[in-house]
């Protein structure tokens, strides 16, 4: 009976790997002057679920094949690469974005030739807003954060926040989305943000004014490198965090691989807004990919991952249910299907406006680094789906 | 107080810039050629720094010699390997290759830089630092005890190199190779050799900055892009191949783009160089300190 299964697994795996592939378009930054960090974690999620995926025979009795193009996190180069994923790769849907400034120009091309866009980590607002019926995002979105770090300040108490927010559509357009959560949240409020190059190594200047009057809380709303650039002359300068003033990140950079190797003591007391903690619970799939990633890496799992993760299983799922490979028809299966990932279930969104075919509930967590070199999961979970913001947990650095 | 604090923050900038642009201007002065892979020459220390003193497990200040040695090394062969042909055989600057160093550096830039993203990986490190003190008070001023010290080598590299150009013989040799290369073989100088220790020279100065600058702004592939702009822009400030006049250019910029972050938005700080830049060369295209060209 066994060798019976086995010859069936083993012929059903080489009809498999017979059949012709279906590809799927990936651009993500492999290079500078992208988030190569955020390029690579995206990578680790997606190869974890294909693999999964061919190993359980394919979709459509076809293989999945990933077909990457690095973008460099440049928008005209991302441009192009999408270009060069649908016309000479024939890729049936794009997924792994992660950058919003390239997320905006991408969608235009996905747009063109009508091919699935699979948003994977731009947080911008504008992806939702321009209402492409091509683009699906399954991952968080500026306004979700903002109105979580607006509960969190209204919570604390502060009278005077500055952001440090980098020169990007994800940056600005973060930085904005405070100034209105908080106009609701908050509007005794005093919130002004300064723009800060991603690419700039020396940020003291900008830092060195709020050392004479340090404000209730510094925002970061910044990608690495410059934002453990930011993170480390903030300590330096004895501007946050502090007795007085919080450091609040918004990027969620707490769990990335490299966080404790560049910030140290400057992260210690750190308030993240994260989108993941082991303390929240994932579905079983979920803990499967988790613990797949961790084998590989020797890293506990992050975000990045799970977004990737479910990017893919969501075209997965779109070419099941569409029992087809045509744009038009897993367009429309991603529209109306109710999709279980790694994170949980949902289903898009077709209010137009910010939530338009996004997942408008993505849970969300807050906690706070309280030692140098401290592993998420030991951090003190503040706040997440299952537990309500609890500001008193909050500690401030001595 | 402010600007104090800014004031001394632009310097400390400014004596770091000049690390690396001397290396550049030397170049300049000797080759009459622009090296785009400066940038890689600081990138390549930061790692050599960073990456010895983590994987050896030795003290920083073992491991801090060792880029300028790895710069030194990369700048030599780069000289030798892909330099010296453009220029070897002729003993005119009108008939050397000299636009394809632009092509040869910047292609050089490329590659160093992927292969690193690619050899050792795309994630930022900090570098270990030499003094381990985040804060150190110096009256109203602020700041770590690595920046202060990288500050203090900065400046005695600058100093020391400066007293060499002027005094040694090997200064004496450079300084007649950028007056007149032909002059210079005629009168017995191995030109070829000077080039080499010119080249192996800025490429040590410019990892050196690296390392010294690698437990405050982390190592990456794209970490060289910059401080090699910043550079370029000085070079060109201070007069094309002139060691004061990079010098001064650097801390002359390092201070205003510290004062303009603040007064005038931080969002153009890094426009501040090239409209200062724009009207040196409008009123002295020559530079701070640089020779008027002319046409015998």
């Amino acid at each position: 009976m066994s060798s019976r299964l086995a010859l069936a697994v083993v012929a059903c795996a080489t009809a498999v790997s017979a059949a012709e592939p279906i590809n799927v378009g990936v651009p993500i930054a492999q290079s500078p002057p992208g988030s190569v960090v955020q390029g690579v974690q995206v990578k680790d999620g997606l190869e974890i679920v294909k693999e999964m995926v061919n190993k359980q025979g394919g979709v459509l009795g076809r293989p999945i094949a990933l077909v990457y193009e690095d973008d460099q996190g440049i928008p005209e180069k991302g441009r192009a690469a999408v270009e060069k994923l649908i016309n000479r790769d024939k890729v049936v849907a794009i997924v792994g974005p992660h950058q919003s400034s390239n997320c905006l120009a991408e969608i235009e091309v996905a747009k063109r030739y009508d091919i699935p866009y699979v948003n994977t980590n731009c947080w911008s607002d504008d992806v939702r807003k321009k209402g492409y019926k091509q683009v699906f995002n399954p991952n968080n979105y500026n306004s979700r954060a903002a109105f979580a770090m607006a509960e969190t300040l209204a919570g604390l108490g502060v009278k005077r926040v500055v952001a440090f927010c980098e020169n990007t559509d994800y940056g600005i357009g973060q930085a904005k989305a405070v100034a209105e959560a908080l106009k609701k949240k908050k509007p005794d409020v005093e919130y002004r943000y300064d723009t800060l190059d991603r690419t700039g190594k020396d940020f003291t200047p900008a830092i060195l004014p709020l050392r004479a009057k340090p404000p209730d809380a510094v925002l970061m709303m910044m990608l690495p490198p410059a934002a453990y650039i930011v993170m480390n002359q903030l300590y330096e300068q004895g501007v946050a965090p502090t007795d007085k003033t919080w450091l609040y990140d918004g990027a969620g950079l707490g769990d990335y691989p490299d966080f404790w190797q560049n910030v140290k003591e400057a992260g210690k007391n750190l308030i993240e807004f994260g989108l993941y903690h082991p303390d929240m619970g994932v579905p079983k799939l979920g803990k499967e990919v988790g613990d797949a990633y961790q084998k590989k890496t020797g890293h506990e799992p992050n975000r990045l991952i799970f977004q990737a993760a479910d990017s893919l299983l969501l075209v997965v799922d779109a070419i099941k249910n569409a029992k087809s490979t045509a744009p038009d028809a897993m367009i429309k299966a991603m529209e109306s299907m109710t999709f279980s990932g790694v994170r949980g279930t949902f289903k898009f969104s077709q209010e137009p406006g910010v939530g338009y075919q996004q997942w408008v509930d993505i849970p969300y967590v807050t906690y706070q680094f309280t030692d140098v070199g401290q592993p998420v999961s030991k951090t003190t979970l503040v706040q997440g789906p299952n537990v309500a913001l609890a500001i008193d947990k909050l500690k401030k650095a001595k | 107080m402010l600007s104090v604090d800014l004031f001394v923050n632009g310097l400390i900038v400014g004596v770091l810039y000049a690390l690396m642009a001397v290396g550049l201007s030397l170049i300049f002065g000797i080759l009459k050629v622009v090296n785009f892979a400066h940038g890689e020459f600081y990138m390549l220390g930061s790692y050599a720094y960073t990456l010895s003193a983590a994987a050896l497990g030795i003290s920083p200040w073992l491991a801090l010699p060792l880029a300028p040695l790895v710069g030194g090394l990369v700048g030599w062969l780069t000289e030798r390997l892909l330099m010296r042909p453009l220029y070897s055989g002729y003993s005119s600057w009108g008939l050397m290759k000299d636009e394809y160093a632009v092509v040869v550096t910047f292609a050089f830039s490329i590659l160093l830089v992927n292969l690193v993203n690619k050899v050792v990986g795309p994630y930022p490190q900090l570098g270990p630092a030499l003094v381990d003190v985040s804060r150190l008070r110096l009256g109203p001023i602020l700041l770590s005890g690595q920046k202060l010290v990288a500050t203090c080598i900065g400046v005695a590299v600058i100093v020391g190199l400066s007293l060499a150009v002027r005094a040694t013989v090997w200064g004496k040799r450079i300084q007649a190779v950028a007056q007149n290369r032909l002059g210079a073989s005629l009168a017995g100088i191995d030109t070829a050799r000077v080039s080499s220790a010119v080249f192996s020279a800025a490429g040590a100065l410019a990892a050196l900055a690296g390392a010294l600058l690698a437990p405050i702004i982390n190592a990456s592939p794209d970490v060289g892009a910059f401080p090699a702009v910043k550079s370029y822009v000085i070079v060109v400030l201070g007069g094309m191949g002139s060691m004061p006049g990079s010098i001064l250019a650097s801390l002359a910029l390092g201070v205003l783009e510290s004062f303009g972050a603040v007064y005038v938005s931080y969002d153009y700080r890094d426009t501040f160089g090239l409209v200062i830049l724009m009207l040196v060369l409008l009123v002295r295209p020559q530079g701070f300190f640089g020779e008027q060209g002319r046409v015998v």
